[in-house]
C-alpha cells in the first residue's frame, strides 16, 4: 500500500547564510563588496578556495585552486579564513533565531534548523512567512546589512533544505504538502540534499532519473534493489514529508587534519605535525570531558595515494602524550610512496572521562591526567599553545585554527 | 592589496550611553588622521583570558579599509591590516 504525503502544516525552517565566509568578509570590508572574493585555506597559488562570493560563483569559481580561479578572473580577491569572526557570526545568527524558539539546531557553522512545531510564536497567530522576513531583517541588524540568508519552510528538514536552495541568494520559499510533486518536477536528482553522484548512478541503474521518478518509486524498489537496506525506507518517508532526520547522534570521535604547505618525505617534520595535531585533538577531547580507546592516522601523498590505519587501545587515551605515542606506533609502520601532503588524525571509541575507571593492569594514569589538566588550565588562561610539548617548539604558525566543516560542537 | 601592519596607533574612541555603542572614531597612523566612514564588522576574541576587540572599517580620508585590535589588558590599539579592496 502506498503511503500518502505527510499533510501537515509546514513548520520546519531551514536557514543558511549565503556564501558564508565570503559574505562575512564582504560585510567586514565594504571595499570588497560586489567583487569576486575567495576564502582559501592558504593564499598561495596551490591553496584551495573553500568559499567564494556570489560574484565569483557567477563566473564558475567554486571549490578550486587559487591558480585556477585566477585564470578565470585575475581580479579575484583571495583572503585567508578568519575563524573567530565566523564563529562570532554563527553565535549572533543563532541568537537571532533563539528569540523565536528554543528548538534551534545548528547543522554547521552557517546553517540552522528551526522547529516551530508547538511554538508559542505560531500559536499567537504569527505567520511563518512573516517570521521569515522578520528574521532576515534581524539578521541584517545583527550581522550587517550586506549579509543575506536563504530560508526554506516545509513539513520536514529535508524539504526545508530543498526549499532554502530554490531561490538563492536571499530567498524565502515555502513548500506545502500539496506542492511536493510539483517541486520535484522542477529539480534534478543532484539538487536533492543527500544525493551525490554515487547515489545518482545507483538510482539511475534502477530506472530512476528524476526526483519525480524517485518520489513515485515503490517502497520495495527503494528498500531492495536501490539501497538494499533500511535507507530506502528512510528515503521513501523523507520524500513524502515525514521527519526522519531529527535524531541526534552521539559523539564517536574527535579528529584534526592538516594539509601540508611544503610536501615532504621528512619523517621528523611529519612527526612534529602529528604532535601538534595530537595536542589540538587532545584539547578538544578533554574540553568535552571525554577519553578515547583508539587512534587513527591517515596520510595522503602527492602521487594521489593514501595510507590509513587505526589502533584500538586497552588503556584509555586522554592526554596529548598518550594520543601522540599511540599515533607514532602507527606512523612507524608506513613507508612513503611519495611526498606526504596531508596528515589526518582521530581518536575514537570515546566515552565520558569522569568518573575515571582504573584498569586492572594499567598504571593509575592519574599523573598523566593531572598533568594534562594542569597544562590545559595554563593554556586556557594564557592562550592556546602557551605551554607545549618540546616537540612543538617553533610551530606557532603551523596548523592554525581552521573553520570547521559540519560539526559545530566546539563553537 | 592587503598589507599586514601590526603598528600601535593612537585612537580616539567614543561611547554613546544613549545608543549603547562604543567605537573608535579617529585613528592616527603615520602622521595622518583617519576617521571612520563605515564600520563593517566588530567582534571579540579571547587570547587566554585576555579579551581583544576587533574593529574592521573603511575611512573617510582614503579608499582604505583597516583592521584594528584593542587589547583590553593594557588598552593599547594595534593596527593589524590595511587594504585598498583590490586583488593582491
Amino acid at each position: 500500500m502506498e503511503m500518502p504525503i505527510n499533510d501537515i502544516e509546514p513548520l520546519i525552517m531551514h536557514i543558511d547564510l549565503n556564501s558564508c565566509y565570503a559574505i562575512i568578509e564582504q560585510q567586514a570590508n565594504p571595499l570588497i563588496r560586489h567583487k569576486p572574493v575567495g576564502v582559501a585555506a592558504y593564499t598561495t597559488p596551490r591553496g584551495f578556495i573553500i568559499a567564494s562570493s556570489y560574484e565569483a560563483k557567477r563566473q564558475g569559481i567554486k571549490l578550486m585552486r587559487i591558480i585556477e580561479a585566477k585564470e578565470i578572473d585575475p581580479r579575484i580577491i583571495i583572503l585567508a579564513p578568519d575563524p573567530e569572526k565566523y564563529f562570532d557570526a554563527h553565535r549572533r545568527f543563532k541568537a537571532v533565531l533563539e528569540r523565536y524558539t528554543d528548538l534551534v539546531t545548528p547543522k554547521s557553522i552557517d546553517e540552522f534548523i528551526v522547529d516551530f512545531q508547538g511554538s508559542q510564536t505560531i500559536s499567537k497567530g504569527q505567520n511563518l512567512l512573516e517570521i521569515g522576513y522578520q528574521m532576515k531583517e534581524e539578521i541584517k541588524q545583527a550581522l550587517g546589512k550586506y549579509v543575506t540568508v536563504n530560508i526554506g519552510i516545509a513539513p520536514n528538514r529535508f524539504l526545508a533544505k530543498v526549499a532554502a536552495g530554490m531561490d538563492k541568494p536571499d530567498g524565502l520559499t515555502v513548500i506545502e504538502a500539496r506542492d511536493i510533486p510539483n517541486i520535484y518536477g522542477q529539480l534534478n536528482l543532484l539538487d536533492l540534499p543527500g544525493i551525490n553522484h554515487r547515489y545518482e548512478s545507483r538510482l539511475n541503474r534502477a530506472g530512476i532519473f528524476t526526483p519525480l521518478d524517485f518520489f513515485d518509486a515503490q517502497l520495495q524498489l527503494l528498500k531492495g534493489p536501490v539501497f538494499q537496506s533500511i535507507v530506502g525506507y528512510y528515503w521513501y518517508l523523507r520524500l513524502r514529508g515525514y521527519e526522519i532526520d531529527a535524531q541526534k547522534f552521539p559523539v564517536r570521535s574527535f579528529g584534526n587534519d592538516f594539509a601540508i604547505k611544503e610536501w615532504t618525505y621528512d619523517r621528523e617534520v611529519i612527526s612534529r605535525y602529528i604532535m601538534k595535531l595530537s595536542e589540538k585533538t587532545g584539547r578538544r577531547l578533554r574540553k568535552h570531558d571525554y577519553q578515547a580507546q583508539g587512534v587513527y592516522l591517515g596520510l595522503a601523498f602527492d602521487d594521489g595515494s593514501w595510507w590509513g590505519k587505526s589502533k584500538r587501545s586497552k588503556a584509555t587515551i586522554y592526554s596529548t602524550q598518550e594520543i601522540y605515542l599511540n599515533l607514532m606506533q602507527l606512523f612507524r609502520q608506513v613507508s612513503f610512496p611519495a611526498k606526504c601532503s596531508h596528515v589526518n588524525i582521530a581518536v575514537f571509541n570515546v566515552a565520558p572521562a569522569s568518573p575515571f575507571q582504573l584498569g586492572l593492569f594499567d598504571g593509575t594514569g592519574l599523573d598523566t591526567r593531572a598533568l594534562a589538566r594542569a597544562s590545559d588550565k595554563i593554556n586556557d588562561r594564557y592562550g592556546e599553545f602557551t605551554l607545549i610539548p618540546a616537540r612543538m617548539a617553533n610551530m606557532e604558525h603551523v596548523i592554525i585554527k581552521r573553520v570547521p566543516f559540519g560539526s559545530v560542537r566546539d563553537l | 592589496m592587503r598589507e599586514k601592519i601590526n603598528d600601535e596607533v593612537s585612537v580616539v574612541m567614543y561611547f554613546s550611553a544613549r545608543k549603547r555603542i562604543a567605537l573608535p572614531h579617529l585613528i592616527s597612523w603615520q602622521n595622518k588622521d583617519y576617521t571612520i566612514k563605515e564600520m563593517g564588522y566588530r567582534h571579540s576574541i579571547l587570547e587566554g583570558r585576555t579579551l581583544h576587540h576587533i574593529f574592521e572599517f573603511t575611512v573617510n580620508e582614503a579608499d582604505l579599509w583597516m583592521r584594528l585590535n584593542l587589547d583590553t589588558a593594557n588598552l593599547h590599539w594595534l593596527l593589524e591590516v590595511v587594504s585598498d579592496g583590490n586583488a593582491d
